[in-house]
């Protein structure tokens, strides 16, 4: 039975999802049109509408100023019922001493003011968190680019059988369920029975404590992590390099560069909008890091584990804290916001 | 996208619950009262949440009931990780169940939570429901300080000692320790077998654990008002047992260490655990048979163990409260209890049920009702919750990556402090 509703059959229309992440899914569907092909209009979401109204249509001049905000109604309806509402309900929890006495009986809830957030800023177990999270952020957002622009541009160099094959393989593990993820890592990583253990008893090498293991466990998450987040980017990058028109490759030959300064000079600058793109999304991604280390270490051992949004699960569902779990998730979207909007300043300069 | 939105989960219910502030309406405040309509019993369909795999079972020991009385039984399954969050959204909802089963260690969720009717009044007109045919450990008045009885016992479980008698013989032990030294000294006899052989096991996730000790040692968790007390002699006597067997390395310090396979293997030749572990050890290894036994757990200044079974319980507002009431007779009726048994091996709370035949054909089951009747439950509160992962990740932490003691148990109070002013 499909015992782990919280990590894998999560619905992705759930009430908040997009709140934190409002911005991200904004961003998501730019980039599927968009990616390596052109401006992004990220900014300007404006900029179409304003085309429509100059010219004028069969309905005349006001009509056809009201139609693009029709168009885009119900998008915006939803974002602010799904996204910048819970947001705010989140705000005004987060002032307040909510548990699950509080929600069968509301006139229980007391007012807080700040306490929860000065309490979250003198919680050790807080700040442990934030610097995993950073740890996490360092260890697998560089990797991750790295790892999938290179697979991308190796998967790029054929479009054979054999490498439609490799595609297909790299993006299998985007789409398998977490569950079943965690399981079979889970046995690999095991240290009584796992494979990587036996491996290492072959050549002599002593038992390593994959996931039990302070030290070793981050990495042993985050390598997982990495693997499932891998396929994805690779698509990504994959598309914006089949793009590239052959014309520059052409030029760059007939200029006489070699196969790395093509790369370096050529495709690399052109694949700048999917690599933004792909920096942004992994990074908020990372920022948000929960399901690997919940699904197999439940943020152990003795919390070496534990993200932020591990830590403000564990504060609202398993001891019922609503009102300072929300606290932690303000924080956490603040955060990411402000990390997203430094990334957009800092592309938009290099325009 | 690539990663999932917890946040989205820490959000929804006090969206939920703010929701409803919003409107106006609050929650099941306004859904108590009734259920005293008397109504024809044949359109009665009762909504039961079983949970974990139970639910299929549940719906076949339940049919005598129907077939007797003519109140259908509705179940819905609900798998274990879930019923935090099945709980949550029917207490901000008002929309519940009309009878829910209550783990243990969730009943505080659930009594805080407002869900559940008090049915002390109703007790004494069910013959079945009273208090003195369960064991003490959950008679109402052990579970909560108000008096009231929010839950009715159904399923009985516990904690032994599990030993395998042919390593334990190797290794020149012929019975199994009975008291807290000597399962210090055999599990380091045993440890001493060589590498990857240990002679106990910590799971590392169980809580419960140095809570047990803490009684043993003769000592209390919590005081008469239900705050937190272990800055006292007996936590300290159940912190250095606890922390003795990692210092005698007797135990493994791998936080995935499988039990089951660990028994089976002989790695770990003793262990602490619960009826689950037989009917696993039994099926996945058949051949141990003879080989392995179960015993009341080594005692300190007594051999108290974890009650950790599941209740019954009425959802407050429930609009047939008298059919549901019938419903958690029925379930507690001995015949029912013993069918129960039969049909998943999970123990009844009915003290009169372990006298069947189907029961006492079973020496492991005489064990388990030695057990039951010196077991306790856990202090019955979710402050209690966030005090028993503090300090069970004290424990580890000193356990496991060497932190000072003496500083580290000298923070554990301060947080435990802490937790008692929330």
């Amino acid at each position: 039975m499909t015992s782990d509703g919280r990590a894998a059959g999560r619905p992705p229309g759930g009430a908040a999802v997009l709140a934190a992440r409002g911005a991200d899914v904004h961003q998501e569907r730019e980039s599927v049109s968009r990616a390596g092909r052109g401006r992004w209009s990220l900014l300007r979401p404006g900029a179409p509408g304003r085309q429509t109204r100059r010219r004028t249509g069969p309905w005349g001049r006001r009509r056809a100023g009201a139609t693009p905000y029709l168009f885009i109604a119900p998008a915006c309806l939803l974002l602010a019922l799904f996204g910048i509402l819970p947001i705010l309900v989140a705000a005004v929890v987060s002032t307040t001493d909510l548990d699950i006495g509080g929600l069968g009986d509301p006139s229980t809830i007391r007012f807080l003011g700040l306490d929860n957030y000065e309490r979250l800023f003198s919680d050790p177990k807080f700040w442990q968190a934030l610097r995993t999270t950073t740890l996490f952020v360092v260890l697998g957002v560089p990797v991750i680019i790295a790892l999938s622009l290179t697979i991308a541009v190796g998967l790029n160099v054929s479009t054979s059988r054999l490498f439609t094959v490799l595609r297909a393989f790299y993006f299998l593990p985007a789409i398998t369920a977490i569950v079943a993820v965690a399981l079979v890592w889970g046995y690999l990583y095991n240290s009584q029975f796992g494979l990587l253990n036996q491996g290492l008893a072959l050549v002599g090498l002593g038992p390593v404590g994959w996931l039990s293991d302070p030290n070793t466990a981050r990495v042993s998450v985050a390598v997982v992590a990495i693997w499932r987040a891998t396929g994805l980017n690779v698509i990504i990058f994959l598309a914006a390099l089949q793009a590239i028109p052959q014309d520059y490759h052409d030029a760059a030959a007939l200029d006489g560069a070699g196969r790395w300064a093509t790369f370096r000079f050529v495709t690399f600058p052109l694949l700048r909008f999917a690599l933004f793109f792909v920096t942004v999304t992994t990074l908020i991604g990372w920022l948000q890091f929960f399901d690997e280390p919940y699904v197999l270490t439940k943020g152990g051992p003795v919390g070496a584990t534990t993200s932020v949004s591990l830590f403000i699960f564990q504060n609202g569902f398993s001891f019922n804290q609503f009102g300072y779990a929300s606290a932690g998730s303000i924080i956490l979207f603040i955060l990411i916001a402000a990390v997203t909007a430094v990334q957009l300043r800092l592309r938009g300069s290099d325009d | 996208m690539i990663m999932n939105k917890p946040i989205a989960r820490v959000l929804l219910a006090p969206a939920v619950a703010g929701a409803l502030l919003l409107a106006g309406c609050g929650g099941s405040s306004e859904a108590t009262g009734g259920g005293q309509t008397p109504e024809p019993k044949e359109d009665v369909t009762l909504t039961v949440w079983v949970m974990g795999d139970s639910g299929t079972n549940f719906e076949k020991v339940v049919q005598p009931f129907t077939a007797d009385t003519g109140i259908d039984v509705k179940v819905e399954a609900i798998p274990w990780d879930n019923v935090n969050d099945r709980l949550t959204t029917a207490v901000a909802s008002g929309k519940g169940p009309d009878v829910t089963q209550v783990g243990l260690s969730l009943l505080a969720s659930y009594v805080e939570g407002g869900a559940l009717e008090d049915i002390s009044g109703n007790l004494a007109s069910y013959p079945n429901l009273a208090p003195e045919n369960f064991p003490e450990a959950v008679a109402p008045a052990s579970l909560h300080a108000d008096g009231a009885a929010y839950t009715v016992p159904w399923v009985g479980d516990t904690r032994v000692l599990f030993y395998r008698s042919d390593i334990l013989e190797e290794a020149g032990i012929d019975a199994p320790p009975a008291t807290w030294d000597e399962i210090r000294a055999d599990a380091k006899t045993l440890a001493a077998r060589g590498k990857g052989q240990f002679g106990y096991y910590i799971p590392q996730w169980d809580a419960p654990l140095p809570v047990s000790y803490t009684w043993q040692a003769g000592g209390d968790v919590v005081d008469g008002e239900g705050k937190v007390t272990i800055d006292t002699d007996a936590f300290r006597a159940a912190a250095d047992h606890y922390l003795g067997f990692y210092a005698d390395g007797s135990v493994p310090t791998a936080g995935d260490f499988d039990q089951a396979a660990g028994f089976i293997s002989g790695a770990a030749p003793m262990l602490v655990s619960g009826p689950y572990l037989a009917a696993a050890v039994r099926e996945q290894a058949p051949d141990l048979d003879g080989k392995w036994g179960v015993t009341t757990v080594p005692s300190g200044d007594n051999d108290m163990s974890l009650f950790a079974g599941s209740n019954l319980g009425i959802w407050k507002g429930s609009e047939h409260k008298d059919a549901a009431l019938e419903l958690l007779d029925f379930m507690a009726d001995p015949a029912t209890q013993v069918s129960w048994f039969t049909t998943t091996g999970e123990l009844p709370a009915a003290t009169a049920a372990f006298e069947d035949p189907a029961l006492t054909k079973d020496p492991m089951v005489a064990v388990y009702a030695d057990q039951l009747a010196s077991s306790r439950a856990l202090p019955i509160s979710t402050r209690w919750d966030a005090a028993n992962a503090a300090i069970l990740e004290t424990l580890n932490a000193i356990a496991l990556t060497g932190a000072d003691k003496d500083s580290s148990l000298k923070a554990l109070y301060a947080t435990i402090e802490e937790i008692n002013a929330r």
